[in-house]
């Protein structure tokens, strides 16, 4: 729910409630001041009545109009207390029943008393009233609405700086290296909140570089050492007086330190990609990239007698960073091959929509999905780091591209879409 | 042939240096930035291997002065830094190859002797081991004057071999340099490939040219 309609729907309610009641309020008060006027002039007209039975020593010729009538009846004790009442009469004039404002009091005429009852029509009080109550209402729904779009309008522009801030914050991009551009605002929340998104930013710049430079010097720490142990076991393995039992050593311990840099270097390969510092993009011909590895693993293949399908659009052009295509399409590539059977068939098709590698091979012993998360492979090849696909999955996942794994048919089939970027 | 190792890590020179003394080439040292500097300046080598990080400055910046100078040196950049950031940087600057750390010592000779044929210092595209003639310019074998038929792998292999001539090469290194380093390991792969250039050398009248190394690889010598 937005802001604006969460503050409008309390506005409204309660701006509505309070505008009710007090038009309520306004109506009974506005009623009671003209009962009471007309009560006034009621009161004059017994005081006239009265003053004219004392000048006269009689009763007054009783009225009747539209708006006054009068009435006299002798009673057997006088009353006190004057009373006011509203009464509806049937009015002869209009022929229909009229609210009346009655006056009761007794008067002594000689030694008869009187009850006299003055009315006054209470029409004119009434029409008053409903006029007034309209108007009232009237103001309301206008204020309402007014209140409704002067906030739109007032709200949306005191917001327009968070939205600027959100905007520059969705844009952000730590590996771009471009500090944030907030826009000034005098609004001091707003003042803060940039205040701390510049700060978060500066510490998240810093903290990316100290990673960034972290893996690259861990990358050339590690792989300088395992260099030299290489380059010694080579030159040792140049010696006349080695026997087999010693080169079977030297040749455990060589593959193994190939292992470490391996690793070493995917690994570095994935904080690199988690940390997204490849995004730069480039338009890549993956067809003829493709066509050029499978050239390259052509004889390997014949070796191996294994049969290749391929089906490639050339050139297929895509947004894409060159050496991180090499390294998507090798790993597809080495894995069909390395894991599949003499005698197989690995199908490689390209097009403007997908790239899709399936190759013959022993049924997967885990849910496909598994060996995209690291370390993750099947226990009998043994030279396989189990990072591959991973990297694969972390590119793909890096440009947009959706990456599937599925077995059907004897097949594995790995699928690249690569969606519009 | 003379080449120039500027490395600052010490063993690792000097291991480059004793590998590549045996294939008759000369080699000097340098370790920092400074004496790279000033040996690039005073002379020219016919290869130049050179590493990114060096203590004193970049061998970005070696690269660069280099080529401002026009010097015609081939160079070879050897680094363990961001192998994807410095492989473009390097290639971009004019370095004629780039070799990733940790290598083969094997690798590495292959790679040099490549650059320096190409650069045609020896004024000739022609390599010769035996009577086994190899034309790196048209890519092709003679043997005592007739052609023999290699595959584009056997071809790579033999080359390999030559470069390597008299020493012991591990499977691995082999495998890594026909199909790089993600299918070392698979060493069934390589034998079929050796076995058929031996078959193919021997039937030319050459003898077993290829000897098998028990446990650790192959070695290119005479018979």
């Amino acid at each position: 729910m937005k802001l604006i309609s969460r503050y409008n729907r309390v506005n409204l309610l309660v701006t509505t409630l309070v505008l009710l009641l007090s038009a309520v309020f306004y109506y009974f008060f506005v009623k009671a001041v003209l009962v009471h006027q007309l009560d006034k002039s009621l009161k004059t007209e017994q005081k006239e009545i009265t003053d004219y039975v004392t000048a006269n020593h009689q009763l007054p010729e009783p009225s009747d109009t539209r708006e006054e009538k009068e009435f006299y009846a002798p009673v057997s004790a006088m009353q006190y207390r004057r009373k006011f009442s509203t009464v509806s009469l049937y009015d002869a004039h209009r022929r229909e029943n009229v609210l009346f404002r009655q006056l009761a009091f007794t008067v002594l005429v000689g030694n008869q008393i009187y009850r006299a009852e003055v009315w006054k029509s209470q029409e004119e009080t009434e029409d008053l009233v409903k006029l007034i109550s309209l108007i009232t209402l009237g103001m309301v729904i206008v204020l309402l609405v007014t209140l409704l779009l002067v906030n739109r309008l007032i709200l949306n522009r005191l917001w327009e700086p968070f939205f600027s801030t959100l905007h520059q914050i969705r844009h952000f991009n730590l590996s771009a290296r471009k500090d944030i551009a907030l826009e000034p605002t005098r609004i001091d929340e707003f003042r803060e909140l940039n205040g701390a998104i510049r700060q978060m930013t500066h510490k998240a710049f810093s903290d990316y570089d100290e990673i960034k430079n972290f893996t690259e010097n861990a990358s050339h720490e590690i792989q300088t050492p395992l260099a030299i142990i290489k380059s010694k076991l080579e030159l040792l393995s140049q010696g006349e007086s080695i026997n087999e039992n010693q080169m079977d050593i030297i040749e455990s311990v060589s593959g193994t330190v190939h292992r470490l840099s391996k690793l070493n270097q995917s690994l570095i390969l994935l904080t690199k990609l988690d940390n997204r510092q490849f995004s730069e993009k480039e338009t890549v011909d993956i067809g003829n990239l493709l066509l050029r590895q499978l050239n390259h693993y052509e004889e390997l293949l014949l070796a191996k007698k294994i049969h290749l399908d391929r089906q490639i659009q050339v050139p297929t052009l895509i947004s894409f960073n060159e050496a991180l295509a090499e390294i998507l399409i090798s790993n597809l590539l080495t894995n069909a091959i390395k894991h599949n059977i003499s005698g197989g068939t690995i199908k490689a098709s390209l097009d403007g929509q997908q790239l899709t590698v399936s190759n013959t091979g022993r049924p997967l012993s885990a849910p496909p999905a598994v060996y995209f998360e690291r370390f993750q492979k099947d226990s009998i090849s043994g030279d396989s780091l189990g990072l591959g696909l991973s990297i694969v999955k972390k590119i793909c996942d890096n440009y947009n591209f959706t990456l599937s794994y599925r077995y059907e048919d004897g097949f594995h089939v790995l699928k690249v879409k690569w969606n519009a970027n | 042939m003379k080449i120039l190792i500027i490395e600052d890590e010490k063993e690792l020179s000097q291991s480059i240096s004793d590998y590549l003394k045996s294939e008759d080439y000369v080699c000097e040292i340098a370790a920092d930035f400074q004496k790279a500097i000033e040996k690039t300046e005073s002379y020219d080598y016919d290869c130049i291997l050179l590493d990114i990080s060096l203590p004193g400055g970049s061998g970005l910046e070696i690269l660069r002065q280099l080529k401002h100078n026009k010097k015609l040196d081939g160079v070879l950049v050897i680094s363990a830094k961001d192998s994807l950031d410095d492989k473009i940087t390097g290639l971009t600057l004019g370095a004629d190859d780039y070799l990733a750390k940790p290598f083969h010592l094997s690798e590495l000779s292959a790679r040099i002797a490549a650059i320096i044929r190409r650069k045609n210092f020896s004024g000739s595209n022609l390599l010769q081991f035996e009577d086994v003639t190899i034309d790196t310019l048209a890519k092709t074998v003679t043997v005592e004057n007739r052609a023999l038929e290699l595959t584009k792998k056997e071809y790579e292999l033999l080359l390999y071999f030559v470069s390597n001539k008299n020493r012991v090469i591990s499977k691995n290194a082999i495998a890594e340099h026909l199909w790089g380093d993600d299918m070392e390991g698979n060493h069934d792969f390589i034998y079929t490939h050796i076995k058929n250039l031996r078959k193919k050398l021997s039937e030319s009248g050459q003898g077993d040219l290829i000897k098998s190394v028990y446990g650790m690889g192959y070695k290119f010598s005479t018979p």
